[in-house]
Order: structure tokens, then C-alpha cells, then sequence
């Protein structure tokens, strides 16, 4: 359980807005906070106002961190996403002890909310995921790759490299520019992309049609290629003929050169 | 004494992203070593800890942490301190170092240095989370001096002792940070060098040095964001002369320049160091 003086720190920093200069508000604060009340009055006695210094530091590293993740998002929402931000530190606030994940934390916080704020714009969600899968995806943790290459077979499943998301969105938030002060908004369109790490440590970005999605999907979540590719067809109701067999062939090759497809994932032991 | 097994001596810097290819891909240069934030690296895959490794084969390394929070009730996960552990062994470092400070309340990341109530409990119980940080990661430990805005509540014990407590308890290393003392000096009005003489000399370590940012206000912020200034660098060498022959480090977090410019500064930190040592040999020459 963290401590009066904890607690209070914390919802200084992270909690609603105090006015050095209101007395009643800085008393309620260390009271809500459980503080002593001689450590409260010694705070009070001593002068509020560069305690107030560590809610400015705390909320600049954070704003700091987010908008190195998703410039473009913050930019176009501008007032309306100062306002998400502030409300993410106060009702929920950052958990991980790494400062990259604060974007994904505030990105899951805002989700619901964005949806139902007619404010928002429906794109919004769409290009902020874009922008935060390429932090994601260059740092994730990833064992070593297969160091012969194996050829697939129809009754295993595919080994991927770790770092890699399947991305789909309702707008084309990828053909945006990356200029921030651009206002652009992206055509509505079902987009879906494999981001994946390279083997040279870049993120690279590869637009997929509906079926090819659809089988990439069921791979990663581990199902056997001859399967996966047989389940997405018949949700997508495409009779599963040679050209679907030859494009298949084509993009699992393409993915293993391009160094994100590793190989048939064996059975251990 | 934890730390006494490293022969590194001389002035590192901190490493940032801004030069990071600069420095793989340049010639060796003249630097004691590096210093890393391993929250940076650990639990992460890509480029960088691949850089990192990279660097370590041409470099000592030397691991400083933001967020063990070590005054902080509730003491940092296992898997947290597991992860450092690897991290540390990946990076070869002779100790790992981190401030004396809280940084979460409970589940929520503060991602800043909090100051402790400077107390003879809160000492001991940090002394106890540097013991244990101890264990885990099989490395020392050293502790940091940070730079407070304000007290949180009654100050039951004078901030030497509070320091000199904490690492004398937990068996640990003093990372003495003369920027730190010097703007706490500033902001709260002592003598930073009459503060420097109470602390435990005979644990410091590793010594830093960094630039700060003066506010409309007059209060001085610890930001790493410009050069260090004379005072401090008077202050650093001061305080060698009373050390010994150390590693210490120039950290730049914000406003980065070029590479050349800190390598400058280091230089400049090099001759205050070189400075130093003489005048404390000085003494021993005559005797002889």
C-alpha cells in the first residue's frame, strides 16, 4: 500500500489542478491524500508552491513521451486531446515501469471514450494505433530467428519473428502525410497491414488484401497453414482455387524474404 | 566496499540516442565510459540493445536506473528486478546505480524523482530495497543524491545523514552528484562543500555532473538540458581532490548537441579533473 506522502505526490501530479494560492484546496488535498497532520501543516508552513513544481515535471515527461509517439494525433486533436490526456492521468495514470508503453496505456484508456465523443473524429483511433505500432513494434521483445530456413508444410503452423502486428483499420491512415501540421483527412477505407521488424531492426509497413489478412490472422494465432488458409476462405466465401494456392505461395514467400516469416513453427521436444 | 573491483577511472558520458550511430560507426574515442539507462534497453527487443551490445564490446558501461523507486513503499517487482539483473550482465556493468528517491504511489508510474521525507525510517527502509536490489541483480548498488524541490513534511533528520544512513545500512556505493548538491545548495540556502564533507566520502563511487535551467522564479531546475557551469565544475573538482581518482560522468538529457560539443565539455571536465588530482598528490609528493 503506498503511503499518505505517496499518495499525495501522486494526485498532485497526476490529479486535478491546484491553485498554490487556494489554501482550502491545498489543505483538502493532504487531507484526501491521508497525510499527517503535522507533515500536512509542515508542508503548508513551509510554502506550497515548489511542490507544485513536480505536478509540471511529471505531466512534461509524460506529454513528452506521448507526443515522440504519436505527434501527428496529438497535433490534429489538439484541445480535445489535452483533455483525454488529462483525464487518462487522473482516473487511471501510468503503470508500466517503461516510459515507451505510457502511449499504449493512454491509447486502450481512450478507446471506448473516443468512440462515443462525437468530438473525435471516427479516424482518430485509426491513426493514433497506426502511429504507436511502429514504437511498439521496433522495441519488442524477440528471440532469435531460425538460422536455417525450413520449407512450410500444410499441416504445421508458421513461425513469425515476434515482432510483427496484424493492423486494421477503417480509414487509410497510412497514406496521411507525415508532415505534422497537415489537416488532411484519411479516405475511409478498410485497411489492413502487416507491421513487422526486419532483420535490420527497421519497421516495415505491407498493405494486405482482405483474403491475404484473413489467413495472415489465422496463422499468427496459430493455426496450421492448410487450415488457416482453408477458414479464410470460406469466411471470406472464395472457393479456395489455384489462385488463391499460387497467391499464398507468393505472399508466405515474399514475408520469409523480407525476413518476417521464419519458418514452420516445429514441435518442441 | 561495493564497487572497489573496477579500475575505471576518468570522465564518461551518458549516452543518447541523438549520437548513438556517431558512436558506432566512429572511431574509438577518448571517453573513461559510457553510461546507460537500462529501462531503455531491458525488456526490449531491436535495434537499440543491439547497439548497446555493440557498444559494450568497445566500451565499460556503466547502468543507471530511473524507476527502482527505492524510498517507495511498496518495493519493485521481482520480474522488474529480474529483467535489470539480465540487463546488467548483458551490459558487463561493475555496479548498477539509481536515485534516493520515490517514483510510483502504488500502481501508478510517476516516471519522475521524487524526494522522501528525510527520515530516519524512510532511510532504513530504503536501505532495506537497495539490500535487497543487492541480492537480486548480484551486482552494488549505488545510491544517488537527487536534487529536491521541497520537502514533503517534517524533516526529521538533516539530508547527509538521511544519504550516509541509507548506504552505510544497505552495505552500498554513494553516486555523489555535485550538480545536485550544488543547486539544492543554491535553492535552499547551505554550503554545498560544508554539505559534501558530512557525507560519507570513502563510499562515493562514481561521481555526475550536469547542466540546469534557472526559472523566472529563481528557483533552479535539475533539467541536464545546458553545459555545466563553473561553480559546479569548481565544486567537482573540489570534491576530488577529497575523493580520489574516480569515474565521473557529464549526463545531457535535453537540448542534446552535437557529439563534438560534449566531447568539448568533457575535455573541459578532464583538465578540472586533472587539476584535482594533482593538488591531492601534491601533499604526498613533498612528503616524500
Amino acid at each position: 500500500m503506498p503511503e499518505a506522502l505517496e499518495i499525495a505526490f501522486a494526485e498532485l501530479a497526476l490529479g486535478p489542478e491546484l491553485s498554490p494560492d487556494d489554501p482550502v484546496a491545498v489543505r483538502a488535498w493532504l487531507d484526501q491524500s491521508g497525510v499527517d497532520r503535522e507533515d500536512a501543516q509542515a508542508i503548508v508552513d513551509a510554502g506550497v508552491d515548489r511542490l507544485f513544481v513536480y505536478r509540471t515535471l511529471v505531466r512534461t515527461t509524460l506529454r513528452e513521451a506521448v507526443e515522440c509517439s504519436i505527434p501527428r494525433t496529438a497535433r490534429r486533436l489538439g484541445a480535445v486531446f489535452d483533455e483525454y490526456f488529462a483525464r487518462y492521468l487522473r482516473e487511471v495514470g501510468p503503470r508500466s515501469r517503461f516510459l515507451r508503453d505510457v502511449t499504449t496505456e493512454l491509447l486502450d484508456f481512450c478507446a471506448p471514450l473516443w468512440a462515443a465523443d462525437r468530438r473525435v473524429p471516427p479516424w482518430a483511433m485509426d491513426l493514433a494505433r497506426h502511429e504507436a505500432v511502429q514504437v511498439v513494434v521496433a522495441s519488442e521483445l524477440a528471440g532469435p530467428g531460425n538460422a536455417k530456413r525450413q520449407p512450410l508444410e500444410l499441416e504445421l503452423p508458421v513461425r513469425f519473428v515476434e515482432a510483427v502486428r496484424l493492423m486494421r483499420y477503417d480509414h487509410a491512415v497510412h497514406r496521411l502525410s507525415d508532415a505534422l501540421e497537415d489537416r488532411t483527412p484519411p479516405v475511409t477505407e478498410p485497411t489492413r497491414l502487416l507491421v513487422y521488424r526486419s532483420p535490420e531492426h527497421d519497421v516495415r509497413y505491407l498493405e494486405l488484401t482482405p483474403l491475404a489478412a484473413a489467413i495472415l490472422e489465422r496463422l499468427l494465432a496459430g493455426a496450421p497453414l492448410g487450415a488457416a488458409v482453408v477458414e479464410a476462405c470460406q469466411a471470406a466465401g472464395t472457393p479456395l482455387g489455384e489462385s488463391v494456392r499460387s497467391g499464398t505461395a507468393t505472399l508466405l514467400a515474399d514475408l520469409a524474404e523480407r525476413g518476417a516469416l521464419l519458418g514452420p513453427k516445429l514441435q518442441e521436444g | 566496499m561495493p564497487g572497489e573491483g573496477h579500475n575505471v577511472t576518468g570522465v564518461g558520458l551518458g549516452l543518447r540516442w541523438e549520437f548513438l550511430e556517431e558512436v558506432l560507426d566512429g572511431p574509438p574515442l577518448d571517453l573513461a565510459f559510457w553510461e546507460v539507462c537500462p529501462e531503455n534497453s531491458m525488456h526490449r527487443g531491436g535495434y537499440y540493445p543491439h547497439a548497446l551490445a555493440r557498444i559494450a564490446e568497445r566500451y565499460p558501461v556503466f547502468t543507471h536506473g530511473l524507476t527502482l523507486s527505492i524510498g517507495a513503499s511498496d518495493p519493485a517487482p521481482l520480474d522488474y528486478l529480474t529483467e535489470l539483473r539480465d540487463e546488467t550482465r548483458r551490459l558487463k556493468t561493475p555496479w548498477h546505480s539509481d536515485h534516493l528517491c520515490f517514483g510510483n504511489a502504488g500502481p501508478r508510474m510517476l516516471h519522475e524523482l521524487l524526494p522522501l521525507k528525510q527520515s530516519t525510517a524512510n532511510a532504513r527502509r530504503a536501505a532495506e530495497r537497495v539490500r535487497r536490489a543487492q541480492d537480486v541483480l548480484g551486482l552494488p548498488m549505488l545510491v544517488e543524491n537527487i536534487t529536491w524541490y521541497a520537502h514533503p513534511g517534517r524533516r526529521e533528520i538533516p539530508e547527509a545523514e538521511f544519504i550516509a544512513e541509507v548506504v552505510e545500512r544497505a552495505d552500498a556505493g554513494l553516486l555523489l552528484d555535485v550538480n545536485n548538491v550544488w543547486v539544492n545548495a543554491q535553492n535552499h540556502g547551505f554550503d554545498p562543500q560544508a554539505f559534501i564533507l558530512e557525507l560519507p566520502l570513502e563510499r562515493v563511487r562514481q561521481i555526475h555532473v550536469a547542466g540546469h535551467t534557472r526559472t523566472a522564479s529563481g528557483l533552479i531546475l535539475d533539467t541536464h538540458g545546458a553545459a555545466v557551469v563553473d561553480p559546479v565544475i569548481d565544486l567537482l573538482e573540489w570534491t576530488l581532490e577529497r575523493t580520489g581518482p574516480m569515474p565521473v560522468l557529464l549526463e545531457r538529457d535535453h537540448d542534446v548537441p552535437e557529439l563534438a560539443e560534449l566531447l568539448a565539455e568533457v575535455h573541459r571536465l578532464r583538465a578540472a579533473y586533472d587539476r584535482a588530482l594533482t593538488r591531492r598528490e601534491a601533499p604526498l609528493a613533498r612528503s616524500a
